[in-house]
């Protein structure tokens, strides 16, 4: 039963590994940069980590915002 | 602000202990609307991941910086265009 048990688990886990055994090759964006200083900030809901509502809009008139986007959780980046 | 799931942006939150909301854009709407979805070429399979970026939009919902890339990793430039928000903002 070991074997197949190991065997199974390399299955399971080989298509987390493949991704991390190749460096990303960054490609031309998808979507260009195109907002610059001045432009009104597009509205959005999300959901926060507390699977609460967050709009922009509702700081509106009440404060400044400060938005950290980052590739993924866990990473540094 | 993420790709993440809320689950992982909770667990991601209690490791590093943070205090304020981690947003999570599973659908991408917001990274498009944005202008800051990167396409990444994985072994032949495309990936659309969120490209590292720093923005400030004051209380009238106007964007007072942005920047994406590698230089967004460093938040002292937002941090610096905050602060002298604030000062204008408290001096008038």
């Amino acid at each position: 039963m070991k074997p197949l048990l190991s065997a199974c688990l390399l299955f399971a886990l080989s298509p987390a590994i493949a991704p991390i055994s190749a460096e990303p090759q960054s490609k031309d964006e998808v979507a260009k940069m195109t907002l610059k200083v001045g432009d009104k900030a597009p509205d959005f809901v999300l959901l926060s980590d507390q699977w609460k509502t967050v709009k922009l809009s509702d700081y509106q008139g009440k404060k400044n915002v400060f938005l950290a986007v980052y590739v993924l959780a866990f990473t540094g980046g | 602000m993420s790709m993440d799931s809320p689950a992982a942006n909770a667990a991601f939150a209690k490791q590093i202990n943070i205090k304020f909301p981690l947003l999570s854009d599973m659908n991408r709407k917001m990274l498009t609307a944005y202008g800051i979805l990167k396409a990444y070429d994985v072994q032949g399979d495309n990936y659309k991941w969120a490209l590292r970026a720093n923005i400030v939009v004051d209380k009238d919902g106007i964007i007072r910086h942005i920047e994406g890339g590698d230089s967004a990793v460093d938040p002292n430039t937002a941090v610096s265009v905050c602060t002298d928000l604030h000062k204008k903002q408290t001096a008038k």
